[in-house]
């Protein structure tokens, strides 16, 4: 299903102090027509390792244009390359626009729309605003903007040129966490209270229709209570969450045994939840097979090799995987297996389902 | 803007995932689970209904019965887009299984399912004529609804989206269902139906039946499930009850 197509770097413009946009043409092959608020999945190989990492399109959907934010993260391979290295015509490769950070745009519809972003979070939310104040001319947007201090803001010219584009239309109130601004009610971290505290002076809640969040998770659950507690549904709340925790690195490969296997049956240890069970099972028998004889409640759907859910990974030993439909070369290459297609190689087999 | 929180907390908190890259493992892999479980069941439903649609004893009949066959079709496709999102593929899904394939008709009711799909269990068992189907699509009918009703609370965004999109769609079939057994018992199929309803309700009622008190607390944790299978069983039977009492079906 995921096949990456090669983009053309056109432009790497400096946003703020660590972010970047990078603007994108594609070479040749795959759809990059993108619904607002859409991320692009990219992925590059550092010595040897394939690191993958999704950023959200900033740009409308009809600028004419594809751009994604990219701000750096401590520590992070592929933002830290991005910002130090990447240039005008250098190649990316990048997996078709994904995500359902939307709802459906209609010219003759009237709509108050609420969004919070904080930092980089911004990426998708200006997407959304762009293409929604265009597309809607009837609607609104209150955007409600977190960040840690002024320097770290981005996009605030190109925010100033859009409120001033749709002056009426487009309201933006900047949360400073460190940088005291004229009213206190705008520094300070974005939670219940501060939601609490702009829905009784700033905005009004009741007028809003649907409501887009994106930023760090307890920013998001703060939002979002508060919109439930104001009578927002979860059909009219919109979450985006890009995990921090995502790996960045290989972990270790899984460990071949030395010697021939000679034995007809394994010795099998397989961690659920957070349990190991160790069992001995027969060499013609699925690890999930074996697994489900022996008590273990591992998960699976079809199989059949299709459909991913019985993936676990292998720790220590050899299994041989006789079908893979589902399964990317990277999976594989970082010991991933489909469980119901794995039969036994080496004497002693170690996987593990909560990897 | 750096507040770090595991995701576990997160999802305990009422948090949303939104993209196959931030989901944990297990999660994932329950969460594959439920979607699997949907368009394996709709895609049986769909197969079986497919076969009465001739038996339809009008053309009204049958135009239903092919809204219904073409609609659960289209809601397994659009589970199924999201199970592609993480990997599965999606063709070769579609075909991997004969969703035609059930059980003898007299085989007991129970919650054992297939060794190779993840249809609901009452979908294993094989539909008898017009009337059989008709009553049967009530009865799961409205235990889908019931389903729904939870499952559109998950905590993983694009399922909730589409599966609030469904909901309506699934309700529909349900009022179907209503009419058409209201036209049955005014041609005199009343005993039919009544055998039909006996046949059917216990194995719809043993899809409620399946999960441990541990693996409930575990799904409800992550955000996946919310109440449990005893509440959904009685709403379901009550909903059940006062559509017989509208039909004037009660035995």
């Amino acid at each position: 299903m995921a096949r990456f197509h090669d983009l053309a770097v056109t432009d790497v413009r400096k946003t703020i102090k660590d972010a970047v946009v990078v603007s994108l043409k594609p070479v040749e092959g795959g759809d990059f027509v993108f619904t607002q608020g859409q991320y692009l999945t990219f992925r590059r190989d550092f010595d040897g390792t394939e690191v993958r990492r999704s950023y959200s399109i900033c740009a409308g959907k009809d600028d004419g244009i594809l751009q994604v934010g990219i701000k750096k993260v401590e520590g992070g391979a592929f933002s830290t390359w991005a910002n130090e290295d990447l240039k005008p015509g250098d190649t990316l490769q990048a997996m078709e626009p994904m995500g359902s950070f939307f709802t459906p745009l209609d010219a003759t519809q009237k709509r108050n729309y609420l969004g919070f972003a904080g930092g980089s979070g911004i990426t998708p939310v200006l997407s959304i605003l762009k293409t929604a104040l265009k597309a809607e001319p009837r609607s609104t947007f209150t955007l409600v903007y977190a960040n840690r201090g002024v320097s770290t803001i981005m996009f605030r010219e190109e925010l100033e040129d859009l409120k001033n584009l749709y002056m009426g239309r487009l309201t933006i109130i900047h949360i400073l966490e460190s940088d005291a601004q004229d009213i206190d009610l705008f520094t300070g971290r974005v939670d219940v209270g501060k939601c609490e505290a702009l829905f009784a002076h700033w905005v009004d809640i009741d007028s809003i229709d649907i409501a887009y969040i994106c930023g760090p998770e307890p920013m998001m659950l703060g939002i979002a209570s508060s919109l439930r507690a104001h009578g927002l549904s979860d059909a009219q709340i919109k979450f985006e969450l890009f995990a921090s925790a995502q790996p960045g690195r290989l972990a270790r490969k899984a460990a071949t045994q030395d010697g021939t296997a000679t034995a007809k049956t394994t010795q099998a240890s397989v961690t659920l939840d957070g349990t190991a069970r160790s069992f001995t099972m027969e060499k013609d028998q699925t690890v999930l097979e074996a697994a489900l004889e022996n008590a273990i409640d591992a998960p699976y759907a079809c199989k059949a090799g299709v459909c991913s859910t019985c993936r676990c990974k292998v720790i220590e030993g050899e299994v041989e995987m006789v079908a893979n439909h589902a399964l990317e070369d990277y999976e594989v290459q970082q010991g991933y297996v489909l469980s119901c297609q794995s039969f036994p190689v080496s004497d002693r087999v170690v996987v593990d389902y909560d990897q | 803007m750096a507040q770090d929180m595991s995701i576990e907390r997160y999802l305990e908190q009422g948090g949303k995932l939104t993209n196959p890259t931030n989901v944990p493992p297990r999660y994932r892999a329950e969460l594959l689970k439920m979607m699997a479980t949907f368009v394996d069941s709709e895609l049986a439903g769909a197969a079986g209904f497919a076969d009465v649609i001739n038996e339809g004893p009008g053309i009204k009949e049958r135009i239903a019965a092919a809204k219904i066959v073409l609609e659960k079709t289209d809601n397994a496709d659009k589970v199924l887009r999201l199970m592609g999102e993480f990997g599965a593929n999606t063709d070769r899904y579609a075909n991997h299984h004969p969703w035609t394939a059930r059980l003898p008709r007299n085989a007991e009711p129970g919650t054992r399912r297939s060794d190779h799909d993840m249809r609901l269990s009452v979908l294993n068992y094989p539909l008898e004529g017009w009337a059989d189907a008709v009553a049967m699509n009530l009865c799961m009918g409205l235990a889908v609804v019931a389903q729904l009703s939870d499952m559109q609370q998950v905590s993983y965004q694009p399922l909730a989206d589409v599966l609030r999109e469904v909901t309506p769609v699934e309700t529909r079939h349900v009022e179907l269902a209503e009419e058409g057994l209201a036209r049955l018992t005014e041609q005199g199929q009343r005993n039919a139906i009544l055998d039909a309803l006996a046949y059917w309700r216990p194995r719809v009622a043993a899809i409620f039946g399946d999960v441990s008190q541990d693996r409930f607390d575990q799904l409800r944790a992550w955000g996946l499930r919310h109440r449990p299978n005893v509440v959904l069983h009685d709403a379901w039977a009550e909903s059940l009850d006062a559509s017989l009492n509208r039909l004037s079906l009660t035995a």
